[in-house]
């Protein structure tokens, strides 16, 4: 049997999703995709060449125009091609690449073996559902940042804070250039899961990276008191309401580092900052993103 | 986690049962998302659902890192389940296998609402009362 497939498309009006979908299913299809184009709607089916002829597919679009017409909605158009078998487990790792960040990140893909001879801090990453691949700009503004704060400092056992850990590439990263300890919280359970995995892969001690379910206000019982920095890559709309706690949360002579903030919403955010006694030390921009850095006063 | 979703694409799969082979594949592999990452979690989270279609909602980022939300069954489904039937009829025109009564055409329009892009009841009870019609199952007063 051939390894082929037909692909299936069907441009429809959205209200008919359920009626195509149950056709499609009808037909034999093992389930649809399905993404708004304009103001219609694209379903994509897939059936095994070998086991459907063109002359079923040209009855399968016959039988979604009469489906159709059944409830009075315009017709949909029906097109069918076909497409390779491919390895769709893995050809999706083609679009991610080595990448360095900042003058001392390397972030390496987990399947993709690193140099041995590099003299940047390597961050062995699984891209899984948590965001913070490296990718974003507001990932890399972070990385640069905490390189910023710790790299080459008198570490003195540096404990941050990661505040929406994601992936947890913002805490890997802070132990891998010198930091101590940090505390990652994250709403989403998957995050932490996330965290937990790629702790693991950058041979990092779990006592050193703790993760658990929560928000801001889990920091000071995990931390035990308060830490000495916090980084933040959420949304502006979250951290404006979290000032106060980080205040609470940071040592007199702390440092911040937030970031998830478009441009435009900088200035509510540096505003609030500042009434709440942070002095904003520098604000990085790439693209339509930027990161505060500030310290308390 | 700044967001900013690329790509929102529906899946309507069978519970438990999702694998890097279509419609998954091409769908999420185009994105650049890590198909397994979402097999497992789709898996996981539809377990105790095995044997039914749960359709999922996925927002697609810009660093390629996903999020999903599962959504109502197709109407169809519950139409089967209302109509206390296995499947719809192979020759709907001909022969009819079911009926539901107008109160539960009303029922899986209310659940189905959320997920049917209509505009009102009515347009939903509309496009279930089809299904129903197409699949052999009658609609009673």
């Amino acid at each position: 049997m051939s390894n082929n497939w037909w692909e299936i498309h069907v441009l429809c009006e959205p209200i008919l999703e359920d009626l195509v979908f149950w056709r499609l299913d009808k037909f034999g299809c093992q389930g649809t995709a399905s993404e708004r184009q304009g103001e219609s709607l694209s379903m994509r089916a897939y059936f095994p060449q070998g086991l459907a002829r063109s002359l079923d597919l040209a009855a399968l679009s016959l039988w979604l125009r009469q489906d159709a017409l059944a409830v009075e909605m315009p017709l949909p158009m029906t097109q069918w091609k076909l497409i390779d078998e491919e390895d769709w487990g893995s050809t999706w790792k083609k679009y991610w690449q080595a990448q360095e960040v900042g003058d001392r990140f390397l972030i390496y893909p987990v399947w993709l073996t690193p140099p041995e001879d590099s003299d940047r801090a390597i961050i062995r990453l699984d891209p899984g559902a948590a965001f913070g691949t490296g990718t974003h700009p507001t990932t890399q503004l972070c990385l640069e940042a905490l390189e910023m704060r710790i790299w080459g400092e008198e570490k003195e056992e540096i404990a941050i804070a990661d505040i929406g850990c994601g992936s947890g590439i913002l805490s890997i990263g802070a132990i891998l250039i010198g930091a101590k300890q940090a505390y990652a919280v994250d709403t989403d359970a998957m995050a932490i899961k996330s965290t937990e995995v790629n702790r693991d892969l950058n041979h990092i001690d779990a006592q050193h990276l703790i993760a658990q379910k929560g928000s801001i206000d889990r920091i000071l019982s995990l931390a035990g008191g308060q830490v000495d920095g916090i980084v933040c890559n959420i949304l502006a709309e979250v951290i404006i309401e979290m000032i106060p706690q980080m205040t609470e949360i940071t040592k007199p002579k702390g440092w911040g580092i937030l970031s998830g903030i478009l441009l435009d919403q900088a200035k509510p955010i540096a505003d609030r900052l500042e009434e709440e006694g942070w002095i904003v030390a520098t604000l990085w921009r790439r693209g339509e993103w930027c990161c505060f850095n500030v310290r308390r006063s | 986690m700044a967001k900013k979703v690329v790509a929102l694409v529906k899946l309507a799969l069978p519970a438990g049962k999702a694998a890097a082979t279509p419609p998954v594949g091409p769908a999420l592999g185009q994105h650049g998302v890590n198909i397994m990452a979402f097999c497992k979690e789709y898996n996981a989270k539809t377990a105790d659902k095995v044997g039914m279609i749960i359709p999922v909602e996925i927002s697609v980022y810009e660093d390629r890192s996903f999020t999903f939300v599962l959504k109502t069954p197709p109407a169809s489904v519950l139409i089967k389940k209302e109509a206390g039937i296995e499947k719809g009829a192979s020759q709907p025109n001909k022969e009819k296998v079911g009926s539901i009564s107008r109160e539960q055409l009303r029922k899986i329009a209310e659940v189905k609402m959320p997920d049917l892009n209509a505009n009102d009841i009515d347009a939903a009870m509309k496009i279930v009362a089809g299904t129903a019609r197409n699949m052999g199952v009658s609609i009673t007063d």
